[in-house]
């Protein structure tokens, strides 16, 4: 078990407000701790992707929340994930970002295991009177799952299932797998980590933001035509939208403002297009391939840490209450290799610390993690919207892109399984 | 071999570029690429990374290159607004004759960065540098540049100055 929760001593309803929040729950070690268990361990967390472990032994470690893990595919084929850490005295087995194994070897001691985490030997075991190497293999998440090859884990035995969590947004999943003719996409890139010296929750409440473009963004949005560009301007002109999904997953979707098809990859043509187009028809049909084709990928954050983000995949990594890092790797479609240089070079233009966009996102991240440690003003306002902010047919609030709904949706959820029993 | 002459042009070129890029003299330092130049700071420090399979820091053609100083001239590239206060070191140079009568050259390079944007810390970017330099009209000018950090595949923080 972990340490008993602090939740005590923090009354989550005082400082989550429907439309305001208290600055210490970017501040607050306590609070970090208090997320880590409640957030990261209790409920689903993004993993990792399928297409990044393709055959046996294939692995990549990560963290769920700042716990260390192997997510590992067994010579059955099935994905494990483990806690990277050795059931001896604790040592991280492996060090490695990624990489292919037969077996871990602890470092230590010499204790191995093998890919389906089994402990195979023990060195000197005449040191113990009887062995159980079967007791000793390492530890798994207690509860693994996934969609459309996006791997979820939960560090908790008992809790809601994956499908609960996701509920409707599996469609925001939908969206952007359903681009590639085979139904899906591969993060094979490789990962950009970009360091951001701020609380983590401004990652996700920043990636769903309609509000900053014209602002934070104003050297690239003055100096090159994006497809942003129709997010800036005259207020009453802007038709892209925020959408609440429930359960902390949060849109923004541009689609409403755009012209044309292929604006969300700036615009493409050629034969490659044409068979690609083709290939979706054949499955699809026409008018449905159309839409597709018009809308684009989500841009949408699946609560806690995935950040589907068009053409990119991100993910959050809390590291300290005042730091963290953004990771982005391009989103290839699955049978449409012409693409993946574009998709390359839209990677690189839109995230990561060189990019066009994301540093000035992280710069301003810090520069209000520095401005929440006044204690003289300690309130942020989250209101914006509330005056014109409507349901839709399935229950969803949809609003302005300009407006706090997705930071209110964010904070209500959280608010919730803060203070849940 | 290049002459001694040869070296010494390029040990002037290597440094007047550290010193331009220090001192955000970002014109001028455009000035020194040629029309097709190529800027790559890969992900990884894997000497097999092949920027149409991974994805890189930078990977920027003329274009790319030329948008990035666009940028950087605006006064609303807030990451560097004011210019982050760096000096870099380039040393253990070395430069060989290649095809075309171009020249390379290899050389490390350690950065101090003051990021005074937001929390003023200090960063330090350690690396090895591959120049790829052609004579255009008279001046050495470079083609390519290729920047690997020993960091390249951890968490980075703000890198939109020129590295
Ligand atoms: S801690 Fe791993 S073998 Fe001892
Ligand atoms: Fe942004």
């Amino acid at each position: 078990m972990s340490s008993p929760s602090p939740n005590g001593t923090i009354d989550y309803t005082a400082l989550v407000h429907d439309d305001r929040i208290h600055a210490s729950l970017y501040t607050d070690p306590r609070i970090f701790d208090d997320e880590m268990e409640r957030i990261f361990r209790r409920g689903w967390v993004f993993v990792g992707h399928d297409s990044e472990i393709p055959s046996a032994g294939d692995f990549v470690t990560r963290r769920v929340g700042t716990e260390p893990v192997i997510m590992v595919r067994g010579k059955d084929g099935d994905v494990s994930v483990f806690v990277n850490r050795c059931m001896h005295r604790g040592t991280m087995v492996c060090p490695a970002d990624r990489g292919s194994a037969r077996t871990f070897t602890c470092p230590y001691h010499g204790w191995t295991y093998d890919i389906s985490g089994e402990l195979l030997g023990v060195p000197y075991p005449g040191g113990y009177a009887a062995f159980d190497k079967s007791a000793h293999g390492l530890t798994r998440a207690p509860r693994l799952s996934s969609y459309r090859g996006f791997v979820f884990a939960s560090l908790s035995p008992a809790g809601i299932s994956l499908a609960e969590h996701l509920g409707s947004a599996t469609r925001l999943i939908d969206r952007s797998c359903d681009l590639s003719p085979a139904g899906e996409v591969e993060l094979t890139a490789g990962w950009v980590k970009h360091r951001c010296a701020a609380n983590w929750k401004a990652l996700p409440e920043n990636d769903s933001d309609g509000y900053h473009l014209g602002f934070v963004h104003r050297a690239l949005f003055s100096t090159v035509r994006s497809q942003y560009q129709r997010v800036v301007g005259d207020e009453r002109a802007i038709k892209a939208v925020v959408r609440d999904w429930g359960n902390g997953h949060i849109e923004i979707d541009w689609s409403p403002g755009y012209q044309g098809p292929f604006e969300w990859l700036g615009g493409v043509s050629g034969s490659a297009v044409a068979d690609f187009v083709a290939a979706l028809e054949r499955r699809d049909g026409a008018e449905v391939t159309r839409r597709r084709l018009l809308g684009g990928p989500a841009h949408a954050l699946i609560f806690p840490n995935l950040f589907l983000g068009e053409t990119n995949i991100a993910i959050v990594e809390p590291v300290s209450v005042e730091e963290c890092v953004h990771w982005h790797t391009p989103m290839f479609l699955t049978g449409v290799p012409e693409f993946r240089s574009r998709l390359l070079r839209m990677a690189e233009a839109g995230m990561g610390p060189a990019s066009f966009l994301m540093p000035e996102d992280l710069l301003v991240a810090s520069r209000n993690q520095l401005g929440l440690h006044a204690r003289t003003a300690v309130w942020l306002e989250l209101g914006r919207g509330l005056n014109r902010e409507r349901v839709d047919a399935e229950g969803r609030t949809v609003s302005h892109v300009t407006d706090e709904t997705t930071n209110r949706a964010l904070w209500r959820h959280y608010r919730t399984v803060m203070t849940e029993a | 071999m290049i002459s001694h002459t040869e070296y010494r042009a390029v040990v002037e070129f290597l440094h007047r570029e550290a010193l331009l890029a220090d001192e955000a003299r970002y014109a001028e330092w455009l000035a020194l690429w040629t029309d097709d130049g190529v800027y790559w700071v890969p992900a990884t420090t894997d000497p097999a990374a092949d920027p149409d399979k991974h994805l890189s820091h930078i990977y920027d053609n003329r274009g790319r290159l030329e948008t990035r100083i666009k940028l950087l001239l605006t006064g609303h590239r807030y990451s560097q607004e004011p210019a982050s206060r760096m000096r870099r070191l380039v040393s253990n140079i070395e430069a060989a004759p290649a095809e075309n009568g171009e020249l390379v050259a290899e050389s490390n390079f350690a950065l101090a960065e003051l990021a005074i944007q937001a929390k003023r810390e200090m960063h330090w970017w350690v690396g090895r540098t591959t120049h790829r330099l052609r004579r255009v009209g008279g001046e050495l000018k470079m083609c390519r540049k290729k920047v690997v950090l020993v960091n390249a595949a951890e968490p980075l923080p703000n890198l939109s100055f020129l590295i």
